[in-house]
């Protein structure tokens, strides 16, 4: 066979292999929703004049063939593939990988941002705090950024400057630095948050601050979920990392606490065992996302409570404060307004805490006042 | 519907291929025609009526110009339609703009969107109008011939610019035989390649640079290569998908870019960079102007005039027309000091290149202001750090990047292609490895569309 006739063979081949991709595009049924990226999937849009006239349908139709194109997921990880190892690119979509680590780059310090948290937590102060007999802190949790941007030479916010304008702008609040008792293996590699069995000496350091109780090792037994953990960078990355184990760090006082949700009015445990067939396994903590929890603690040794202004990482945190207070109350303004705590919370001698991490500072605008 | 997107490459082309091959030969044009129009409809569906008017109106003006006496009246007519076209859809708005900044009045803008491709389709009408009329072809009788001239969805929305007497006698008749997508499935993946792997991401990081908060000397300069290489790949990787679609449909386009980075001179750059449109305006404008055969003054008159208008459409605005006389104030000095040719070629090559970076710097600026302040930057005028952590971070990242776009800039794979070429072992590896090549282009050029990569639509505005 002579190189023109090999030549064309394979070129064929290749017209068959697009073509063959084109057929599966075709024929393939759309999937609901992609596991890997947590989210839901573009689906064939309506067909109508009208759709067409605007443009809608075109604009639609190319999500729905780009989000349920055949091996989508493999294709990502192709892509991903190149881009780190013969690009040579440092992130693929922002996200990059130290030492098995995925990290997000979050960078520049948005300032706005900033100024947007201390406004609302200002107003809560105004309305809620300001002559209470309330002991108010806060803690700025940082982000595995912290820990890895800069020692790698991958762009991080001015982290000094956000913590000091925190500082800065709390007046009424006492800080709190917990920078120095994480480190980057205190997070899920494949995740944004933070592994409750590693945090210890982070929940020590805000009881010591409050004067609360400190959790100590030996009350607690770490147990392992027998689900893998998937965290979000590892579908944003799309690179194929090792799943996680996520471990419940349990003890009596804990397994009697309950946990009620003002939202759905119902009473739950700390951790939500239901949400192992969630999505987002972190849900386990506390059940996931949600806008006003209160933990009671039937065997506190002590009247006082606790009030948490938080985000998500709260969630798994939280439990290791609790042995300290009769009631753990979290409020997450991303759900609520702040105008609405009146109806839920007396503010008169509680401890409350303002527990966010550098990632909500930094991306605040659902933060509500 | 661009041709580095899902929607073209896996649903469009497919179903155009298998009913292009399908159809009889007789109706193969028929099909590319209406083709064609739901490729422009799916991008433009209310300019799909201009597009059709066009195609009649021309089709009738070529056959007017051919057969009746009023055949000057009617090319007359055929230059001010096109220019009419472009200077209400793509102009008005530009010169109304700067009469209001310059009177002070405040007369209002017409605010219409500008129909993707103008600027390309426009011009194939009137160079076929004026090649009529020149006698260089015979007008096209048919009409759906004429329309698939027009509106001939390879190279409607970025060129070539592809004339009439090229394709005449391919419209008429072409050899429509499958071993056309072995020969044009090469140079489409080639342009993907370009498209996806080198021109986005080089366009990735000019949108970083915008978005930065720690802008440095060094990140701006970064900024200017990249956005060369970005225009670069992006234009001549759409050229290549063209080409290479057209040869699947059995006609050649010609060649539009022939590694202009590599030219010793502004003059030989623009006889490397968008060879259609350099070739447009000399045949059409230059010329029938009086090209270099005139007085000394009206000559500089004629440059001057043919590289504003080649800088106006590129886009309507100053920094365009700005960028066209840069080129044309380079070419006359270029004339003016024959001793530039006798420079070592390496200062050669580097004032090309500079002048070459330095001018996309001006054609990407919003307004004149951010040319300003991007030359000011570039300089060190803007009191800027050298560098930044994020400069630093960047340059990381993307040094390999700039290394394969500097080698892809030039012909070196292709010398080695030829070099590999002259053994018989050399045509048999080459003959297994640039298919096997091909196929995993195509994958990863796929698996940057699937990931939703940045995937920006550069000819908006010509």
């Amino acid at each position: 066979m002579d190189n023109k006739c090999i030549r064309s063979i394979l070129t064929v081949c290749v017209a068959l292999l697009w073509a063959g991709l084109a057929f599966f595009a075709w024929i393939k049924t759309p999937e609901p929703s992609s596991d890997a990226e947590r989210r839901t999937l573009a689906q064939m849009p309506a067909f109508s004049s009208e759709n067409v006239l605007s443009g809608t349908f075109m604009t639609q139709f190319e999500e729905y063939t780009t989000d349920q194109f055949p091996f989508r997921q493999r294709f990502r990880q192709l892509k991903a593939e190149f881009h780190y190892n013969v690009l040579s690119q440092r992130d693929n979509n922002g996200i990059y990988l130290v030492d098995g680590i995925a990290a997000k780059l979050e960078y520049p310090l948005n300032d706005a941002s900033v100024e947007h948290v201390l406004s609302v937590m200002n107003g809560v102060y105004d309305r809620y705090l300001a002559g209470s007999d309330c002991q108010v802190y806060q803690a700025v949790i940082p982000d595995k950024g912290y820990y890895l941007a800069s020692e790698n030479v991958y762009p991080a916010m001015d982290y000094t400057a956000l913590m000091a304008r925190m500082e800065q702008g709390l007046p009424w609040a006492v800080s709190i630095d917990l920078t120095d008792c994480l480190s980057a293996e205190d997070y899920y590699r494949t995740d944004t948050h933070w592994r409750q069995e590693r945090l210890l000496s982070a929940a020590q350091r805000l009881c010591a601050a409050m004067e609360a109780v400190e959790p100590l090792p030996d009350d607690y037994t770490p147990t392992a979920l027998d689900v893998p953990f998937y965290g979000v960078y590892y579908g944003q990355a799309a690179i194929p990392m090792e799943p996680e184990t996520i471990y419940l760090m349990q003890s009596e006082l804990l397994a009697d606490c309950t946990v009620y949700n003002y939202e759905t009015q119902q009473t739950a445990n700390v951790y939500d065992m239901a949400k192992r067939s969630s999505k987002d396994l972190y849900d386990v903590y506390l059940s996931g996302a949600s806008a006003l929890l209160q933990i009671d603690n039937p065997n506190a040794a002590t009247d006082r409570e606790l009030v948490v202004f938080r985000d998500s990482f709260a969630s798994s945190i939280t439990p290791l404060l609790v042995q300290g207070y009769k009631t753990v109350t979290l409020v997450d303004l991303r759900y609520m307004t702040s105008s609405m705590l009146e109806q839920f919370i007396v503010f008169d001698d509680q401890d409350v805490l303002l527990l966010y991490s550098t990632l909500v500072l930094n991306n605040s605008n659902s933060l509500k006042g | 519907m661009l041709f580095s997107g899902i929607p073209f490459l896996f649903y469009f082309l497919p179903a155009v291929l298998i009913l292009y091959f399908l159809v009889p030969s007789k109706l193969k044009n028929s099909v590319l025609l209406l083709c064609s129009l739901v490729f422009y409809a799916w991008g433009e569906p209310n300019y799909v009526l201009l597009m059709l008017v066009s195609i009649l109106l021309y089709y009738s003006l070529g056959l007017g110009i051919g057969r009746t006496r009023f055949r000057c009246t009617f090319l007359t007519l055929s230059v001010i339609v096109g220019i009419g076209m472009l200077a209400i859809f793509k102009y008005a708005d530009f010169f109304i703009s700067s009469v209001n900044e310059l009177t002070g009045t405040a007369l209002p803008l017409l605010k219409l969107a500008l129909p993707i491709g103008i600027s390309f389709y426009t011009f194939q009408c009137m160079s076929y109008t004026i090649d009529v009329y020149r006698g260089h072809t015979a007008p096209q009788k048919n009409l759906i011939d004429f329309g698939t001239y027009v509106a001939l969805f390879p190279q409607l929305i970025a060129g070539p610019i592809v004339r009439y007497v090229d394709v005449a006698q391919e419209l008429r008749q072409r050899e429509n035989r499958w071993s056309n997508i072995v020969e044009g499935l090469p140079r489409f993946l080639v342009g993907l390649g370009k498209k996806v792997l080198l021109a986005n991401q080089f366009g990735l990081l000019t949108e970083l640079f915008r978005s930065t908060s720690q802008p440095s000397v060094l990140f701006y300069w970064m900024y200017a290569i990249a956005f060369t290489l970005h225009i670069y790949f992006d234009f001549s990787g759409y050229s290549d998908m063209a080409i290479g679609l057209g040869r699947i449909f059995g006609f050649h386009f010609p060649e539009n870019f022939d590694y202009p980075y590599l030219s010793g001179s502004i003059t030989e750059f623009w006889r490397r960079w968008h060879m259609t449109l350099g070739g447009w305006f000399r045949d059409y404008v230059y010329i029938p102007l009086g090209g270099s055969r005139v007085s000394r003054g009206r000559w500089v008159i004629n440059i001057l005039i043919v590289w504003m208008l080649t800088g106006l459409w590129h886009g309507a605005a100053w920094n365009f027309v700005l960028w066209g006389l840069l080129y044309a104030a380079m070419l006359l000095l270029e004339k003016s000091i024959p001793g530039l040719k006798k420079l070592p070629g390496i200062l050669r090559h580097g004032y090309v290149l500079l002048v070459t970076v330095l001018g996309f710097v001006l054609f990407n600026a919003t307004d004149l202001t951010q040319a300003a302040d991007d030359f000011a930057g570039l300089f060190g005028l803007s009191s800027l750090p050298a560098v930044t952590a994020e400069t630093w971070y960047y340059l990381r990242s993307y040094a390999p990047l700039f290394v394969m776009g500097i080698i892809g800039a030039t012909p070196v794979l292709k010398l080695l292609r030829q070099k590999l070429y002259a053994y018989p072992l050399g045509q048999k590896c080459l003959a297994v490895a640039e298919p096997a090549a091909m196929a995993v282009l195509l994958l990863i050029c796929t698996a940057y569309l699937v990931d939703g990569s940045f995937n920006p639509f550069l000819y908006f505005r010509f």
